[in-house]
C-alpha cells in the first residue's frame, strides 16, 4: 500500500494511508487560540487550593473524572481531574499503560500539569459581549445570549444575502484540537464548519500555518503527503539525520515523540546528527553532534553535501535511475533543456554555472566546508540512515525549496522506502482510524491559502489562481466580509506584521463583521465584534483523537468533569441556536445532542476498529490504546521502492521528482512578488531577508526565528502563572551578538524592525547560531503607550510575506535589530 | 538593599549594646584604676549611656520578631540550643537583656554593693560577648553561603561591636554634657553643670575612643581586601557573592565609615584635649563621628544580607 | 535504622520541562514563587570563527532537583524551633506547629529544599509526597515526569540500581549535606567545582 494522501490539508502529520479516515491532526504551528488580557494577572492564587492534601483524603466527595488536553502541540494527553464540591482541585498524569513502547503510558507535559490555572484564569470570557467602541478598543458590552444569536444570524443571513457565501470565513485555529465536535482544526471537521455548510458554505483555505511550505513542496515532489519513518525506526537506522526536528521541545507528551525517540536511542543507541540554528533540547538529549546553520540555509547545506556525494561518486544512482526524475539530465521530462537537472545545478552546469561545493555552501550556511564534506560522506557511507526535518526549515520564504532539498539528500542517498530510511518529511506515526460522521462537505469550492486571509479581506477579487495561489475558482468573487474566529489567536497575536493586521481589522468596512468564540480573552477577541464565551473540555465531553506517539494508537473519552463555569456555553450549544436562527437545526444536530454524537461516531468508529470500547466502558478507562507490535515502525513507499511502476506516486511522472515538472510550469506562469522565484529543483534560494541579506544590512543585520517554547503550544496556555515562571519568556541571543550590544543575560533587550519593536528579557546563550536571535513562538502581543510590544510576540516583527508555491507564512524569515532596553 | 531591615536592625543594634556595654565597662575599670575615682563618681559619667544601652538593645530585639513569619510561634526558638546557633543567639540576647536589665536596675536603686554590681557588669559583658560570638556563627557556620562561612564574619561582627559600641558612649558622654549645660543655662545655674573630675573622665575616655576607632578602622580595612580575596578565590558563588561589594552603596559605606572613625576620630582626639573650655566642638564632632559610622554599618550590614548567594541551586 | 529514603534522577533523559515542578505545585497547591522541585540549565563552552562561518563547541544539562532528604540535613540541624526534622525514613519535614518562619534553614541548604510560603509565615518543602506514599502512590513529581526521568525509594536500593554519582554541577558538594540523591549524569555533565559552565537560568531556580 503507497500512503498518500490526495488532500495535504487534512494529512498533515498522519501518514496518509493509515489514517485517511481520521480528521485528527495535529499541525504544530502557529494558531493556538488562547488567552489573555485584562490586566489581572492570577499571582498564585490558587481556585481549588483551600482543600489541603489530607483534608482532600478526608473529604467524601474527591471524584477522579478522565478529561484531556486538546491543544495543538502534535501529542494529546490524558488528564485526570479531580473534583471536589463542584471544582477541580488536582490535575493528574495518566496512570494506566506501561513504560514500553506501543502501550506507553500517556503523561501529560507541563502545560497539561497546569490546566487548572488555565480552566479557573481570571482571562476567561464570562458571558457574552458585544464591542462598542472601535475594534481591539477594549469597550465592551455585555448582552444576553439571544440577542447575540440574533444578531450573529442576521448579520450571516445579510452578507450571504449581499456578497454570497464566498464573503464568509472560518479563521485558521488550533487552540481546541483533537476534539470530534469542539475542534476548531482543521475547518471542515468544526462544528461551525458544519453550520455554515448547511448555510450554502464558506471560503476554504487549504495547508497551515504549520506546515504550509512543506505541504506545497510534498505536493510537487511526492504528489502528497507521506511523512518519514517513524522515529521508533531509528532503531534499523546506522545513522539519524534530524534537520530543524525537535521532538524533544515540541512532541512533550511522556506518551509522544519525545518518549518514542529517547526509549529508541536507549534501546539502539544510534549515532545522531542535529543541524539546526539552535542547540535545542533534542541535540542535547538525542543528539551525538550539532551542526549549527543559519536559518534557512538547509538547502545550500544539502547543495553542498550533495556536491560532495556526486563528485566522490556516493550517490545511490540506482535508486535515483529507478525512482527519481530529474535526478541527472538523462532522467529529465521531454522538452526540457539539458542543464536543467539536479546534478547539472550542483555541479554548475545548469543556468546560473556556479558549482555548488562546499566551499560555496559554508559562507550561506556558516558551516566549515570541512564539516560539509564530513557530513556528507558520512551521511552517503553509512547505510541506513533515517533522514527527517520538523517544521522550522520549511517555515521560510523559500520554504518549499528547503523541504524539497531535504527530501532530495534521501534520494541521493538512497534512503527511501527503507527501514531505517526515510523520505525526509516529519516522522510519521500510527493513527487510530476513527471515523467522523459529523462532518459534512463544503458547497462552496473556492479555497485560498491560510495566511493570505488579510488579503482576502483587503483585495480579494484580485486574487486569483496564479498570482495568489486561489483554488476551486480563478479568481474571488468578494472579499470576506465575515470571520468566524473559534479557538483562534490567528486573526492578530499568530498572523505575520501584527501592528498591519491590526490596522487592516480596525476598518470594519473591509471585514464587516468579526465573532470570536474563546475562552479567555485572546489578543485576538480583543479585536471582535462579539465575543461568545466558550467552554473549556473540561466543561463538556468529547471524544479526543491520539496525538503522535510513534507506533501506538489511541484514543480519549473526555467526560464532563465540571458544570460550564459563569455564562459559558458548548459550541455545539451555540451552533444548534444559530441554526435554529437559521432554519437549520434539524439538519444541524440530526436529533442528536452532543453526547449523542460521541456515542454516535464511537459507533461509526467501530467499523474500523471492531476493538473500540463500549461507550461505558470507554468513560472508565478514559484512555484506549489498540494494542501494535513495537516491531513495526512506520516505514513509507516501500512498496513504491520495490516496484514504482506497480505502486506509482500521484506526481505527474509517477516518480520522486526532484525535478518536478508542475513547478517549471509555474515558474512561467504564475506572476510572483518582486524577488521571488519557483524553480523546478530544490535549488537553494536567497529571496527577501534572508540569511545572505543579512549579511550586507547594516540596519538589520540579525535573522530572527521563533522557536516553539514549553511555555506554551503556540499562544495556548499563555500568561498562566506557573508556566510563565517556569519558563519565563526570554529571547535567545549568542553571546557574541549580545556583547557587541552591551547585554547580559536576563536584562532587558529590543528587537525591532521596521515592523514594529518588542521589548523582551535576552538569554544570552551559546546554544544559538551567531547572527541569529530567537523569540519564542506564541507571547501575547501586549502594547504599551508608545506601541513597543511588552508582551514580546515576535509576529511584531514578522510580515506578510509568503512563500513563492504554496503562498505559506514566512513566518522564521525576518531580519532584525537588537538593543539593550 | 535593605530586603532584611529587621535583620539588620536587630544585628546592628544588638552588637552596638553589646560594644557599648563593654565600653562602658572599660571605662568604668580605666576611670577607677587609673584615674583612682570612686565608683559613684564614674557611675554618674556612664549611667545615662548605660540605659540607652538598654533601649538600644530592646530596639534590636523588637526588631528581630519584624524578621519572622509566625512571631506567635517564637518562643520555640529556644527549642533547639543544643545544635542551633540561631537558638543559642536568642539565648544569649535574652540573658544579655536579662542581665543588663538588672545590672541596670541595681545601678539605679544602689541595690548590692559595688563590688557585687561589678561582678554582675561583668558577667553580663561576659553574655554580650557570647551573643556576638553566636550570632556571627550563624553565619559563619554555613557551608552554603561562602560570603559568610568565614573568619571574616565573627571578625567584622566584632569590628562592628567595637567600634560602634565606641562612637555610641562617645557620642553618649557627649549628649550627656550638653544636655546637662542646657538644663543649666535654662535654670540660670551658676555652678559648673558637669564638675571637673567627670570632665576629665569623659575628656580621657573620647581619647580612647577615638584611638580605638582608629584601630578598629585600620584593622577592618586590613579585613574587607582579605575579604574580598578570599571570595575572588572561590567558586561561582564567591565570586557572584563579591560582586555585592563593589558597587556605589559598598563605595558609600567604606567612605562613610573612613570619614567617622578615621578622620572624625582624629578630631575627636584633638578635641578632646581642650573640652573643657568649650565642649561643643568635640560634641558636633563625636555625634558627626558616630552617625558617620553608624550608617556606614547599617549600609555595610545590608551588603552583607546581600552578599547571601549560596552554593548549589 | 529505618529504610532512608531518597530520589533518582536520570539526567540523560532529562528536557527541562519542568513538569515535575508543576506537577508538585499542583499537587500542593504551590504558589508562584514557592517551587519545591526546580530545574536548572547549566552550560558552557566555546564558539569558534573562521571567515564567515562558526563552530561550536558547547555543552548544556539539565539538573532537576527537590530536597534530598539529606544524611546530615543542615535544615534541621539549625532550625532553633526543631520544626524541622528528619523522619525514621529519612524523609526531612516541617512542623507547621512549631515552626517561627526565621528561614535560616533556607540559608543552610545548598538545593533550596526549604521554601518560605509568605502566606502561611511559615517554611515549606517536599516530604517526598507523604500521603501519596501512604496511598501507595508515586510522589506527583515521580509520577508526572513524562520521559520517566525521576524515581524515588529506599536510598540502598537506588544506589544498587543506578550507582552512586551525587556530585554533578551545579550540584553543590555532596560533603556538605550527604545527599540521598542518586544522578545517571548526562554525558556533557560536569563534575561538582570543576568551574566550567553557569546556570543559564538563575532566575528560574
Amino acid at each position: 500500500m503507497t500512503a498518500i494522501s490526495d488532500h495535504p490539508t487534512s494529512s498533515d502529520a498522519s501518514p496518509g494511508g493509515i489514517s485517511r479516515r481520521s480528521f485528527l491532526k495535529w499541525s504544530a504551528v502557529a494558531g493556538g487560540g488562547v488567552a489573555l488580557v485584562s490586566g489581572t494577572r492570577q499571582l498564585g492564587l490558587l481556585p481549588g487550593a483551600g482543600l489541603s492534601a489530607s483534608a482532600q483524603e478526608e473529604a467524601s466527595g474527591v471524584e477522579t473524572i478522565w478529561s484531556s488536553c486538546n491543544v495543538n502541540c502534535g501529542s494529546r494527553c490524558p488528564l485526570r481531574m479531580q473534583v471536589a464540591d463542584g471544582r477541580v482541585v488536582r490535575v493528574l498524569p495518566d496512570n494506566t499503560g506501561d513504560d514500553a513502547l506501543g502501550s506507553q503510558q500517556v503523561r501529560a507535559c507541563v502545560r497539561g500539569l497546569s490546566y487548572r490555572q488555565r480552566l479557573y484564569s481570571p482571562d476567561r470570557i464570562k458571558t457574552p459581549m458585544r464591542r462598542v467602541g472601535e475594534r481591539g478598543s477594549g469597550d465592551w458590552e455585555e448582552i444576553s445570549w439571544e440577542e447575540a444569536y440574533d444578531e450573529i444570524a442576521d448579520s450571516m443571513k445579510r452578507i450571504i444575502e449581499e456578497y454570497g457565501n464566498e464573503a464568509l470565513y472560518l479563521n485558521y485555529g488550533t487552540g481546541t484540537l483533537g476534539g470530534t465536535i469542539t475542534s476548531s482544526w482543521p475547518p471542515i471537521s468544526t462544528p461551525f464548519s458544519r453550520l455554515f455548510s448547511l448555510a450554502g458554505g464558506y471560503l476554504n483555505h487549504y495547508a497551515d500555518y504549520s506546515t504550509a511550505q512543506i505541504q506545497g513542496a510534498v505536493q510537487y515532489h511526492y504528489g502528497g503527503w507521506i511523512g518519514s519513518n517513524s522515529l521508533d525506526d531509528a532503531k534499523n537506522a546506522n545513522l539519524v539525520v534530524m534537520f530543524g526536528n525537535n521532538p524533544f521541545e515540541t512532541r512533550m507528551s511522556g506518551g509522544g515523540e519525545i518518549y518514542v525517540s529517547q526509549q529508541t536511542r536507549e534501546q539502539a543507541k544510534v549515532k545522531t546528527i542535529i543541524i539546526d540554528p539552535r542547540y535545542s533540547d533534542t541535540a542535547m538529549g538525542l543528539g551525538d553532534e550539532w551542526v549549527a546553520l543559519r536559518p534557512g540555509t538547509d538547502s545550500a547545506l544539502v547543495a553542498g553535501m550533495a556536491h560532495v556525494m556526486i563528485t566522490e561518486d556516493l550517490v545511490d544512482q540506482e535508486f535515483l535511475d529507478r525512482c527519481c526524475q530529474g535526478y541527472d539530465d538523462e532522467h529529465l521530462p521531454d522538452g526540457v533543456p539539458a542543464g536543467s537537472s539536479y546534478k547539472a545545478y550542483i555541479l554548475g552546469d545548469g543556468p546560473d554555472g556556479e558549482a555548488k561545493t562546499p566551499e560555496w555552501a559554508a559562507p550561506i550556511t556558516g558551516v566549515p566546508a570541512g564539516t560539509i564534506t564530513r557530513l556528507a560522506r558520512e551521511i552517503a557511507t553509512t547505510k541506513p540512515v533515517l533522514i527527517n526535518q520538523g517544521w522550522g526549515p520549511q517555515r521560510h520564504v523559500n520554504g518549499e525549496n528547503q523541504a524539497r532539498a531535504i527530501f532530495t539528500l534521501c534520494a541521493l542517498t538512497g534512503n527511501v522506502g527503507i527501514p531505517g530510511g526515510g523520505t525526509g518529511e516529519r516522522e510519521g506515526s500510527y493513527g487510530l482510524p476513527l471515523a467522523n460522521p459529523f462532518v459534512i462537505d463544503n458547497p462552496v469550492e473556492a479555497s485560498i491559502p491560510v495566511f493570505a486571509w488579510t488579503d482576502a479581506v483587503e483585495k480579494g477579487p484580485e486574487m486569483t489562481a496564479t498570482n495568489a495561489g486561489v483554488r476551486g475558482v480563478d479568481r474571488l468573487e468578494v472579499p470576506i466580509k465575515f470571520i468566524l474566529n473559534y479557538a483562534s489567536n490567528a486573526l492578530v497575536n499568530q498572523h505575520g506584521d501584527i501592528n498591519r493586521t491590526i490596522e487592516l481589522l480596525k476598518d470594519d468596512s473591509k471585514c464587516e463583521m468579526i465573532v470570536n468564540v474563546e475562552n479567555r480573552m485572546t489578543v485576538s477577541a480583543r479585536y471582535a465584534d462579539i465575543v461568545l464565551p466558550d467552554t473549556t473540555n473540561a466543561e463538556q465531553m468529547d471524544l479526543a483523537s491520539q496525538g503522535s506517539a510513534g507506533n501506538m494508537g489511541y484514543a480519549i473519552l473526555a467526560s464532563q468533569v465540571i458544570e460550564p463555569l459563569y455564562d459559558c456555553r458548548t459550541v455545539y450549544e451555540m451552533c444548534t441556536e444559530l441554526a435554529k436562527r437559521l432554519d437549520i437545526e434539524e439538519e444541524f444536530t440530526e436529533g442528536r445532542t452532543q453526547e449523542e454524537w460521541i456515542r454516535h461516531i464511537l459507533d461509526a468508529s467501530r467499523e474500523d476498529i471492531p476493538d473500540l470500547p463500549s461507550f461505558e466502558d470507554f468513560k472508565e478507562m478514559g484512555i484506549w490504546r489498540e494494542p501494535n507490535p513495537p516491531e513495526v515502525g512506520y516505514v513509507p513507499l516501500q512498496d513504491f521502492r520495490e516496484d514504482p511502476e506497480e505502486h506509482p506516486l500521484p506526481t505527474p511522472s509517477g516518480r520522486i521528482e526532484i525535478f518536478s515538472s508542475e513547478l517549471w510550469e509555474m515558474a512561467e506562469t504564475w506572476e510572483l512578488p518582486e524577488g521571488q522565484r519557483i524553480t523546478a529543483l530544490p535549488e537553494h534560494l536567497s529571496m527577501q531577508e534572508s540569511a545572505e541579506v543579512a549579511r550586507s544590512d547594516d540596519t538589520y543585520p540579525l535573522q530572527c526565528i521563533a522557536h516553539h517554547v514549553k511555555q506554551r503550544t503556540h499562544s495556548t496556555y499563555g500568561h498562566i502563572p506557573w508556566l510563565e515562571e517556569a519558563h519565563p519568556h526570554v529571547a535567545w541571543i549568542h553571546p557574541w551578538d549580545a556583547e557587541e550590544r552591551g547585554i547580559a543575560n536576563d536584562e532587558k533587550m529590543y528587537v525591532f524592525n521596521d515592523r514594529g519593536r518588542i521589548r523582551v528579557s535576552a538569554r544570552v546563550t551559546n546554544r544559538i547560531a551567531p547572527g541569529t536571535v530567537s523569540v519564542p513562538h506564541g507571547a501575547w502581543y501586549e502594547p504599551d503607550e508608545q506601541g513597543v510590544d511588552v508582551g514580546g510576540s515576535p509576529n511584531t516583527l514578522t510580515s506578510w510575506l509568503q512563500s513563492p508555491i504554496h503562498k505559506g507564512n514566512a513566518q522564521h524569515t525576518m531580519l532584525v535589530q537588537v538593543e539593550r532596553a | 538593599m535593605f530586603t532584611d531591615l529587621s535583620m539588620v536592625v536587630f544585628t546592628v543594634f544588638a552588637q552596638m549594646s553589646v560594644g557599648a556595654f563593654i565600653v562602658l565597662g572599660a571605662v568604668q575599670v580605666y576611670a577607677r584604676v587609673q584615674g583612682g575615682r570612686s565608683a559613684e563618681d564614674v557611675d554618674r559619667v556612664t549611667d545615662p549611656a548605660l540605659y540607652a544601652v538598654g533601649v538600644t538593645l530592646a530596639l534590636g530585639l523588637i526588631a528581630s520578631i519584624f524578621h519572622l513569619g509566625t512571631p506567635m510561634n517564637a518562643i520555640n526558638v529556644l527549642r533547639h540550643v543544643d545544635s542551633s546557633w540561631l537558638s543559642r543567639e536568642i539565648a544569649f540576647g535574652l540573658a544579655f537583656a536579662g542581665l543588663g536589665f538588672v545590672f541596670a536596675a541595681t545601678q539605679y536603686f544602689k541595690w548590692g554593693s559595688a563590688a557585687l554590681r561589678q561582678a554582675l557588669a561583668a558577667l553580663t559583658a561576659l553574655v554580650g560577648v557570647g551573643l556576638v560570638v553566636s550570632m556571627s556563627m550563624i553565619y559563619a557556620s554555613l557551608d552554603a553561603v561562602p560570603a559568610w562561612s568565614t573568619w571574616v564574619t565573627p571578625a567584622q561582627f566584632a569590628i562592628t561591636t567595637l567600634l560602634l559600641g565606641s562612637l555610641a558612649v562617645g557620642a553618649a558622654f557627649m549628649g550627656t554634657v550638653m544636655w546637662r549645660r542646657r538644663q543649666a543655662a535654662d535654670e540660670e545655674a551658676e555652678e559648673p553643670t558637669t564638675d571637673a573630675g567627670d570632665l576629665e573622665t569623659i575628656s580621657t575616655s573620647l581619647k580612647g575612643i577615638a584611638v580605638a576607632s582608629i584601630v578598629l578602622l585600620g584593622a577592618a580595612f586590613v579585613v574587607i581586601p582579605l575579604h574580598l580575596n578570599e571570595l575572588s578565590q572561590g567558586g561561582a558563588a564567591a565570586v557572584a557573592s563579591a560582586e555585592v561589594f563593589s558597587g556605589a552603596m559598598f563605595a558609600l559605606r567604606l567612605a562613610l565609615v573612613f570619614l567617622g572613625a578615621g578622620l572624625l576620630g582624629f578630631f575627636v582626639y584633638r578635641f578632646a584635649a581642650r573640652m573643657e573650655s568649650n565642649p561643643q566642638p568635640l560634641a558636633v564632632v563625636a555625634t558627626v563621628a558616630f552617625g558617620l559610622v553608624f550608617v556606614g554599618e547599617f549600609i555595610g550590614r545590608s551588603l552583607f544580607y546581600e552578599s547571601m548567594t549560596r552554593i548549589g541551586m | 535504622m529505618a529504610t532512608q529514603l531518597g530520589f533518582y534522577f536520570d539526567q540523560t533523559r532529562c528536557n527541562g520541562c519542568k513538569a515535575c515542578q508543576v506537577a508538585c505545585k499542583d499537587k500542593h497547591d504551590l504558589p508562584v514563587g514557592v517551587t519545591w522541585r526546580r530545574v536548572a540549565e547549566h552550560g558552557g563552552g566555546s564558539w569558534q570563527s573562521d571567515g564567515d562561518t562558526f563552530s561550536p563547541s558547547v555543552f548544556a544539562t539539565y539538573m532537576s532537583t527537590a530536597c534530598n532528604h539529606c544524611e546530615r540535613p543542615v535544615c534541621a540541624e539549625v532550625c532553633p524551633t526543631t520544626a524541622m526534622h528528619q523522619r525514621d525514613d529519612g524523609v526531612v519535614a516541617v512542623d507547621d506547629d512549631l515552626c517561627v518562619g526565621c528561614r535560616y534553614c533556607e540559608w543552610a541548604c545548598p538545593y533550596s529544599a526549604p521554601q518560605y510560603n509568605a502566606e502561611l509565615g511559615s517554611m515549606t518543602k517536599c516530604d517526598l509526597c507523604t500521603d501519596y506514599r501512604e496511598e501507595g502512590l508515586e510522589p506527583a513529581c515521580v509520577a508526572g515526569c513524562p520521559s520517566r526521568a525521576l524515581d524515588w525509594g529506599p536510598i540502598d536500593e537506588l544506589r544498587e540500581r543506578y550507582g552512586d554519582v551525587d556530585a554533578i554541577e551545579p550540584l553543590p558538594d555532596p560533603a556538605i549535606t550527604e545527599p540521598r540523591l542518586v544522578i545517571t549524569p548526562h554525558r556533557d555533565a560536569q563534575m561538582t567545582g570543576s568551574g566550567t559552565g553557569t546556570i543559564k537560568n538563575p532566575l528560574e531556580v
